[in-house]
């Protein structure tokens, strides 16, 4: 296993407010690593100077051995690394399908494969039944399925998924937990995922990056970090999630 | 489970091409329709008609911008005028070969390149779409008022003449289009090409980014999509389109004048636009041609009100019609299917 993405000393202030200080990072090709934390600990902030939406005020960014600290979300987008948001952003209006070739149109993919592709990707995030459907009469789990699938479409090889669980049925959660272990086996994708959900994370049975007022309180698997007394004092602390 | 959904993959491409080409199915009607209107209507309506047609391609160069892109520009005159003056001033210029043609060739250059120079500008530095609304009002101000600055060259006030091009065939000679029925049907054709290849654009890989990109920004930006230049390419597209249909209603009009160009046209077109319907093409084709015919039959029948008719049926349109005439006709059909279905 090689390292797709690594960060140094990544630091991010909002007017003297700490979001990010100094975070080492390193996620290796075709694996899953989630971060964790309390509101406020710097989780999406960290994502998104991945994704290239915030810059960092110190630290640099490395993926695939390449310093991609000053690109654009463009660029970042086009050498393959693709955001799910909090909120699930998608084209409300459009179908399913309409959705997919969207995504499928910023690949070199010809013509000919196109419907191949959009349908594949349908079946993959289970909504090859609904793919008439403008997308907004979808639920939400089904929401989020899609926007993973846009970032499939779009032959992501890192995806940044920011709380892909919010808002799904139990249900619907260990259903993302499989779609996303089978897209990191089958596909040899590498996922960063910022969650809240405790049954996810166990789900996902993934080391687990801990976040706490902007810097990395610990890492470990997720026997280690739920074991862990600081962790579990921040989150008891907090009192919004149940470690137990 | 697979076959069944490969199944259901193919159903619902055929639905979607189904969709598709209801509108082409329209059209050739409708071009069926307006290409035999002259065997049965002559004079001034003949005489009048492919100036009306060339409103209609204006306002499909604007449907094409905020339908499909979510950009309205109050700047569309500017760019039909442009086209008048540059048709008006190839006229005059000897190049040896038929003068209006190269007209026809320069005049969607000017628009594009001007178009492509404002939207670089504009889009790169992320301006908000009501902003952008503003400074292509102030494109028609500024148009306008080089027109009437510039007398030597534009006439100023006076507006300016132009011959009407004959069409030429090199060493095989030429049609004069003095007459309305040879020009109705030089102009008429030229109108459905450039409606034929918008439409292909808009039905395309390039069209389908807009709607993305009218959709849903943020998302089209983190999938890779460089939406400024997409914007770009489509404001310069669309002013292109304007140019070119200004040049050939100044050939045919024989006349341009400041007017042309300026802010109260610019509204028309967008009130065209409006009532017609902006998500189709055809509707702003169609909806040019015919609120430009009521207007002017309105304008002889009640000097002083058509205007506030025709304001009243904008508002009409605006407050009870979101998708405008061709969004309700579309809605009532997907209605009446529906219905058919149970």
């Amino acid at each position: 296993m090689s390292s797709l993405l690594r960060t140094e000393g990544l630091t991010k202030h909002f007017a003297g407010l700490v979001a990010n200080e100094a975070i080492n990072f390193e996620l290796n090709t075709g694996s899953i690593q989630c971060v964790i934390g309390p509101n406020g600990a710097g989780k999406t902030t960290f994502i998104s100077m991945i994704s290239g939406h915030l810059q960092p005020n110190e630290g640099r960014i490395y993926y695939k051995d390449q310093d991609i600290t000053k690109l654009n979300v463009v660029k970042r987008a086009r050498i393959g690394i693709a955001r799910k948001f909090q909120t699930p952003t998608i084209f409300d209006e459009l179908t399913a399908y309409d959705n997919i070739e969207l995504a499928v149109l910023g690949t070199d993919c010809p013509y000919s494969d196109r419907n191949k592709n959009i349908n594949e990707v349908l079946e993959i995030v289970h909504l090859t039944n609904e793919s008439d459907k403008p997308v907004k009469f979808l639920s939400h789990g089904q929401r989020q399925w899609l926007e993973i699938g846009l970032l499939l479409a779009v032959k992501a090889e890192l995806l940044l998924l920011d709380e892909p669980t919010a808002g799904m049925t139990v249900e619907e959660t260990e259903s993302t937990a499989r779609l996303i272990k089978h897209l990191t086996q089958e596909f040899q994708l590498s996922v960063i995922i910022i969650e809240h959900d405790i049954n996810f994370i166990r789900d996902l049975n993934a080391p687990v990056t801990v976040l706490h007022l902007g810097r990395v309180l610990m890492e470990g698997s997720f026997e280690q970090v739920s074991a862990n007394e600081k962790v579990r004092e921040i989150y008891l602390g907090h009192g919004n999630a149940n470690l137990a | 489970m697979t076959q069944r959904s490969e199944k259901q993959g193919i159903e619902s491409a055929a639905i979607r091409s189904r969709n598709r080409f209801s509108e082409e199915k329209v059209a050739v009607i409708v071009f069926i329709i307006f290409a035999l209107l002259p065997i049965f209507i002559t004079g001034y309506p003949i005489y009048i008609l492919p100036q009306y047609m060339l409103f209609g391609v204006l306002a499909m160069s604007l449907a094409l911008l905020w339908g499909f892109v979510g950009i309205l520009s109050f700047g569309q005159a500017a760019f039909f005028a442009l086209g008048a003056y540059t048709m008006g001033l190839a006229m005059q210029t000897n190049f040896g070969v038929n003068s209006g043609y190269i007209g026809i060739l320069i005049s969607p250059l000017v628009g594009g390149v001007l178009a492509a120079i404002t939207g670089y500008f504009l889009f790169n530095a992320g301006v908000k779409a009501t902003y952008f609304v503003l400074v292509t009002l102030a494109l028609s101000i500024m148009i306008e008022q080089i027109a009437v600055s510039q007398s030597d060259i534009t006439g100023g006030w006076n507006g300016m003449y132009i011959d009407r091009m004959p069409l030429t065939f090199g060493t095989f000679g030429e049609i004069s289009l003095f007459n309305d029925i040879p020009a109705y049907y030089a102009i008429f054709p030229v109108v459905i090409a450039i409606y034929v290849f918008v439409r292909w654009l808009a039905t395309g890989r390039f069209g389908k980014i807009l709607i993305g990109i009218r959709e849903n920004e943020d998302r089209m930006t983190a999938l890779g999509f460089n939406i400024s230049a997409y914007k770009t390419g489509a404001f310069a597209l669309s002013g292109a389109i304007a140019c070119l249909a200004g040049a050939l209603y100044g050939a045919h009009a024989n006349f341009v004048a400041p007017s042309l160009g300026g802010v109260l046209f610019s509204t028309e077109v967008v009130v065209w636009v409006a009532i017609a319907g902006r998500a189709s093409l055809l509707a702003a084709l169609l909806g040019g041609i015919l609120v430009a015919s009521l207007s002017n039959y309105l304008s002889t029948i009640t000097p002083d009100y058509w205007q506030l008719v025709l304001g009243i049926i904008f508002i009409l349109v605006i407050v009870f019609l979101k998708g405008g005439v061709a969004g309700a006709i579309s809605d009532l059909s997907k209605h009446l299917q529906s219905k058919v279905k149970r």
